[in-house]
């Protein structure tokens, strides 16, 4: 949550700006370590839940013990290296003239548009994992009720705080 | 917790206001649904056999629920100030909050049966805040009370809105006259209860009849053919062995229709009974009601998106539905605001010209959703076959159904997929769907706040996407989308709607 002027590590603003497929941006890799560790506190618990119950209630019964503790431990192994770095790869911005776009997801995709000035007010958040990594990430809130918040992860914090000053000069209240 | 009076100007004191007594009558009221809470200690009781403490207890009960009415009645007071309303509540926890007029979007007023009878009305205060907890409310004062509050707060605002729109004076004009736009007669009434054919009703009644067969003073069940039966042969119909069979049936059949048809008035007469849509200068303001009368307006700027609702058969006599979707929610069940309940067409355009919202012509060009759309119908026609299946090879031939309520399902959303459309005209965009009951959303692009282009799996290779529009206000379960489209016209049709300014 600084509130420093930016330095901007990849400039999202600048037009030229390396564009990614679709001309959009990609989130920061190391938000790849973010997901990595938020997946990982997720599964492992699991891994051990499922080896506990393999030792007390297979072995127990005098089934294939074995089994399924490791099939528990890979694809938690598999889950934590491999699918971060993939679904960081799907993420993507464009904060363009008068919007901001958020990308997401490839089996299900879906593509965001926000105008800046639908935007109703804006948060930079930051998790413990987050901050270990030095990331933020920007929630839009809209007076929409499909989309009332549009979350982009993965933004450096000076970036975010940039971005956060950048749409809300743009914000202004349509009702009387 | 800081006593909050101490903020009020000493010389306001006079002008503290208290509820109308009667409010004491409603919470008596309310406490008949609320003693229900109490039912499973005087159960207890009961059962421990201590018959002797139920009559305490209840009294005890009524006693406390009657005390805190009481309190808070008398730890309830509000003022009117000159621009402002000040209401300050709580027994033990003071709230003291204040509403400027400029911030009160309109004045709803809302009248039950016992309120009715009291001729006291519930005030509430449209502020246009999120969340029910931030909308104010003054349960309950006086109905004249009620009306000179709204008189002033209404008179304030277009005070202010004729000095700020001094200059045009047709503006000025016009802010006088409340112009009734739509009413509903006992004979419209009539028709759209006959329309209204509901059989929801009938399984309510068929349920309450089974639960109390034993209990009805006669034994006669309107929905089982052999009680007409019955009847038959006490009439001495039995010699026609062919014909009391077809008696029975078309006695039941009768009573079916019957029901159905009265439920349907029934509901229609109550909720809608002197039914009248006025346009006020800011707001389109709707009465209705025969024992809860309910008094809404409806600001016209707020207004996000008009949906036209009909049905496979009243269609076929022009009859349609109008609800409006706006900010706030139209009581405490529905999320949009039913402005004609039951018209013709021509009824219908006058109130979308004052919301500023057209109805595609008849040369509008309409593009179809992709077939792709009936998918999720299939998959469930599949699943119902399946199942139905394998509960025949389960020797049921109950089981039977399953195969043909698949057939059935799975043609249904064939069938209705051929009638998702949309058109674009320029200032909005015209979503329709639904065979069975079509309903078409007009959609302004003003009122969208953020697209979505979904893809996915199955859309991808077909070329296709789902356009998915934050709107506020409405269902957060369904939003407005146009599903399954080209995806080069979803990008055109995104980019014409986000390029729309605010509205108005």
């Amino acid at each position: 949550m600084t509130d420093t002027p930016a330095a901007h590590p990849t400039d999202p603003f600048d037009a030229e700006a390396p564009g990614a497929v679709e001309g959009l941006h990609p989130v920061d890799p190391a938000y790849a370590k973010v997901l990595r560790v938020a997946t990982a506190l997720n599964l492992i618990p699991l891994a051990i839940g499922a080896s506990v119950f393999d030792a007390l209630l297979i072995r127990h019964i005098e089934g294939p013990y074995g089994l399924i503790t490791a099939l528990a431990w890979l694809i938690a192994i598999v889950t934590i290296v491999s699918f971060p770095s993939r679904r960081v790869s799907r993420w993507g911005y464009k904060i363009g003239e008068g919007q901001l776009r958020v990308a997401r997801g490839w089996l299900f995709r879906t593509d965001t548009i926000v105008p800046f000035v639908r935007v109703q007010h804006i948060d930079v958040g930051q998790g413990p994992i987050e901050r270990w990594f030095g990331l933020s990430h920007l929630i839009v809130h809209t007076s929409g009720t499909h989309n009332s918040t549009v979350t982009l992860p993965g933004l450096s914090s000076d970036l975010a705080a940039a971005m956060r000053e950048r749409i809300r000069r743009h914000i202004q209240t349509d009702f009387a | 917790m800081s006593d909050a009076a101490v903020l009020a100007a000493p010389e306001d004191e006079a002008r503290w206001q208290r509820l109308h007594p009667a409010t004491l009558a409603l919470a008596v009221v309310a406490l008949g649904p609320k003693s229900l809470n109490a039912l499973p200690a005087v159960a207890a009781l009961g059962f421990t056999g201590n018959w002797i403490w139920i009559v305490p207890a209840i009294g005890a009960f009524l006693l406390i629920s009657l005390l805190a009415a009481w309190f808070q009645w008398l730890r309830f007071r509000f003022l009117v100030g000159d621009d402002e309303v000040v209401i300050e509540s709580g027994v033990f926890a003071r709230q003291h909050r204040t509403i400027p007029f400029d911030r009160i979007q309109d004045v709803s007023i809302e009248q039950g049966l016992v309120s009715r009878a009291l001729g006291v009305a519930k005030v509430g205060f449209e502020t246009g805040a999120g969340g029910k907890e931030n909308n104010a409310a003054l349960n309950a004062i006086a109905l004249d009370a009620a009306q000179a509050l709204r008189t002033t707060i209404r008179a304030h605002r277009s005070g202010e809105a004729v000095a700020v729109a001094a200059a045009s004076a047709p503006d000025a004009a016009s802010v006088q006259d409340d112009r009734l736009l739509f009413a509903m007669e006992p004979g419209r009434l009539l028709t759209a209860g006959l329309f209204n054919f509901s059989l929801a009703a009938l399984a309510v009644v068929g349920a309450a009849m089974q639960l109390f067969d034993g209990l009805l003073p006669f034994d006669f069940n309107i929905f089982d053919p052999m009680d007409w039966i019955d009847i038959a042969e006490d009439q001495g119909l039995d010699q026609w062995l062919l014909a009391h069979r077809w008696i029975a049936g078309i006695g039941a059949a009768l009573s079916l229709l019957l029901i159905g048809f009265a439920s349907g008035i029934a509901t229609m007469f109550f909720a809608n009974w002197n039914f009248r849509l006025t346009r006020e200068p800011r707001a389109l303001r709707r009465t209705r009601g025969l024992t809860t009368r309910t008094d809404v307006a409806l600001p016209v700027r707020r207004v996000q998106a008009a949906i036209l609702v009909t049905g496979w058969f009243r269609r076929r006599f022009g009859w349609h539905e109008l609800r409006l979707q706006s900010l706030a929610s139209d009581g405490e069940k529905e999320r949009d605001h039913q402005v004609i309940p039951f018209g013709k067409l021509a009824e219908i355009d006058p109130v979308l010209d004052e919301i500023a919202i057209a109805r595609p012509g008849a040369e509008a060009g309409w593009q179809r959703s992709h077939h792709i759309v009936a998918l999720g119908g299939l998959i469930g026609a599949v699943g119902a076959a399946a199942g139905g299946l394998i509960a025949v090879s389960f020797d049921q031939p109950v089981g039977w159904l399953g195969p043909a309520a698949g057939l059935l399902i799975g043609a249904g959303s064939l069938f209705g997929a051929r009638f998702h459309r949309w058109t674009d005209l320029g200032e909005q965009v015209a979503i329709r769907r639904g065979v069975w009951k079509p309903k078409t959303t007009l959609l302004p692009h003003a009122s969208v706040q953020s697209v979505d282009l979904k893809t996915d799996f199955l859309l991808r290779p077909l070329g296709l996407a789902t356009l998915v529009f934050g709107v506020p206000g409405g269902s957060s379960l369904a939003a407005h989308e146009i599903p399954a489209i080209p995806v080069a016209d979803a990008q055109a049709l995104r980019t014409r709607i986000l390029a729309a300014r605010t509205r108005r």
